[in-house]
């Protein structure tokens, strides 16, 4: 599904952050990346994701077969790919309901199926609600303006359950969440797991994997993947911190 | 009296109408002496800075006509809505408010102009009390030549009425609009113009609104046509008034377009809302001048005024000039002006989720625009001008 091999990159004209990172997920496989502040997973995120403003300087990321780092961000997203933003961005006068239709119907092209009509759409919204236990009172609003820190992740969540990804990347979906709404979050997550959906959460923090068990922990210290491990992983780091294992 | 170069040919073309009532052929020919003196602006003068008068200067207008069309819904007493022409000759009373002493003073040039040779426009007038809930609607198609309309808007107290003035047309032409505007003690008017000439077309378009206290206005102005347009709007105040002047431009190929601004607060316990929002491609100029007067004794002004442009091509500019004036010491009043591109972060955002780079473009572009639509409160308004906004971006495709 995903092969990262050997990436380098720096910020555009900066510094190196990301010094050869390695990384293999398999179809179905649940990946948590964690780290302290700075050592990269945003930046990680960020490049498979299409953000502009990186360098890459050596290594190669293959998706499906295909040359990511050659796709544009949509061709991304047309192809599978999810990203749950760490800080989604507000877009005043875009209506979150129409910007998910025109995302679906994008996608819907691109994979060669039907555009949705109105009434098509608005069952499908109403089906993944529902899935997710989330009111619908964020759709009618522009797309997240004027929404809590917990809104916004919970619509992030509720954009991948519409878009149906086959690699979703979460990067710390779970900051900022308090216990209700990382339970919600997580849930959905969860509802989500299928066989050829694959999942890499970038995480801060050991809680969220309580609650979504990871098949693979990775450290990841200085740009560098430095253990990997299975889900054990998380819990010795939760009594050593990052500085125990080495990171 | 020295006549100026540029002035000389419309002067020459002017021919009395002996069917006119006195007081108009005396006004005609003072208005006209008033132009042949001042010529054309310059750029040296303030107001003028940003706007260039080439492509007027480098033609010479023969008079010109246009097709005017007037439409609304079956109307009640106590309204009347006709054109210039016709209520020159039925309600000469009436028509007669549309000429004022600043056209015959030649300080604003090209109201003096329209003054001496306006050949129609349209008339709205109503009644105290009467209130209107369809919009009156006045469209006019241009060709050729040089055509100027005077248009005039009367509220009586207490009355409240919609109008939406849509100006279009194909070929090289100059329309010079002055429409003035009077709304009546606790009466409340929405005022939209929609600018969508030609594209080889000058548009000069002038509104002067006198409010009465307690008076609400509402003018939005969309401009998307012509190859040189300006429109002014200038507000005076009453005691208590509120005034919402706000609008959209959206500009490019060489297209170049200025909005200016003027409210007068001379009165106390006035508001106005000012929101423009200007969109500028490949190389479309545009500028912004916006005066905020409160003057002596003006307390408990309430002004806001905001410009924000977005400029899409690497040759594209625009100018903002914002200014107040504030002579007396208890008012809030509050300017802000950006220029910028969009904003990436958003646009990232909209591409990562499968919206291609141009289609997410568009959205954004929307999105800004129809921030400023939102001042007007019809629905129905609203969603002709978004879907004008809409079919502009098509067109860029």
């Amino acid at each position: 599904m995903l092969e990262i091999k050997n990436l380098h990159a720096s910020v555009e004209g900066g510094r190196e952050i990301l010094k050869g990172v390695s990384l293999s997920v398999k179809p179905g496989e649940v990946h948590a990346i964690m780290g302290p502040n700075g050592s990269g997973k945003s930046t990680l995120a960020g490049i498979l994701a299409g953000r502009p403003g990186y360098t890459i300087t050596q290594g190669a990321v293959t998706y499906q077969g295909q040359d990511l780092l050659a796709m544009s961000p949509e061709d991304r997203a047309r192809a599978g790919i999810f990203l749950a933003f760490q800080y989604p961005v507000e877009i005043p006068g875009v209506n979150n309901m129409y910007f998910l239709r025109m995302a679906l119907n994008a996608i819907h092209r691109a994979k060669g199926e039907p555009e949705l009509d109105a009434g098509q759409f608005l069952k499908t919204v109403r089906a993944k609600l529902k899935l997710l236990e989330i009111e619908d009172d964020l759709l009618q609003r522009a797309v997240n303006v004027g929404f809590s820190g917990g809104e916004k992740k919970r619509n992030e969540i509720f954009q991948m359950a519409m878009l149906e990804p086959r690699l979703a990347i979460l990067d710390e979906t779970d900051s900022g969440l308090d216990i209700d709404a990382l339970r919600l979050v997580s849930n959905g997550i969860n509802k989500l797991r299928a066989p050829d959906r694959s999942v890499v959460m970038i995480t801060h923090y050991q809680r969220l994997l309580d609650y979504v068990a990871p098949d693979f922990v990775h450290v990841l210290s200085e740009g560098r993947i430095v253990r990997s491990g299975d889900k054990s992983l998380a819990a010795e780091l939760e009594k050593t911190g990052y500085v125990g294992v080495g990171a | 009296m020295a006549v100026k170069t540029e002035a000389a040919p419309y002067l020459e073309a002017f021919r009395p109408d002996a069917s006119e009532p006195a007081w108009l052929a005396d006004a005609r020919r003072k208005a006209l002496a008033a132009f042949g003196e001042r010529g054309f602006p310059t750029r040296r003068e303030e107001a003028w800075r940003f706007t260039s008068l080439r492509p007027l200067a480098d033609k010479s207008f023969k008079p010109g006509r246009g097709k005017l069309e007037l439409k609304s819904a079956a109307l009640p007493n106590g309204v009347w809505f006709a054109s210039m022409a016709r209520t020159l000759a039925e309600r000469p009373e009436i028509a007669r408010r549309a000429i004022n002493e600043s056209d015959l003073a030649g300080g604003q040039p090209f109201a003096s102009l329209n003054a001496a040779l306006f050949g129609d426009g349209f008339v709205f007038a109503l009644d105290e009390g009467v209130t209107l809930d369809d919009p009156m609607e006045i469209v006019h198609s241009a060709a050729e030549g040089s055509i100027n309309l005077r248009n005039l808007i009367v509220l009586a107290p207490n009355s409240r009425a919609t109008v939406v003035e849509t100006y279009r047309g194909k070929g090289a032409y100059w329309t010079n609009t002055v429409t003035s505007v009077s709304v009546g003690a606790s009466a409340s008017l929405t005022h939209v113009k929609v600018q969508d000439e030609g594209s080889e077309a000058i548009h000069f378009g002038m509104v002067r609104a006198t409010l009465a206290p307690l008076a609400a206005y509402r003018n939005f102005g969309l401009t998307l046509g012509a190859n040189l347009s300006r429109q002014d709007v200038q507000v005076a105040h009453g005691d208590g008034s509120n005034a919402d002047v706000s609008g959209a431009y959206l500009q490019r190929g060489d297209q170049d377009t200025t909005t200016a601004v003027v409210i007068d607060h001379a009165a106390p316990n006035a508001t106005t809302h000012e929101l423009f929002k200007g969109v500028l491609d490949d190389r479309a100029h545009g500028a912004f001048l916006g005066t905020i007067r409160v003057r002596e004794g003006a307390q408990k002004t309430d002004a806001k005024q905001t410009s924000r442009a977005l400029l899409l091509g690497d040759r594209a500019s625009v100018d903002t000039k914002p200014e107040l004036e504030i002579l007396a010491d208890d008012v809030k009043c509050a300017h802000g002006a950006a220029v910028g591109d969009l904003d990436p972060a958003m646009l990232f955002y909209l591409r990562a989720r499968g919206i291609g780079e141009n289609e997410a473009r568009r959205m954004l572009i929307e999105a800004f625009v129809l921030d400023a639509i939102e001042a007007v409160e019809q629905p129905e308004l609203r969603n002709h001008l978004a879907s004008l906004v809409h079919d502009w971006l098509e067109a860029g495709r």
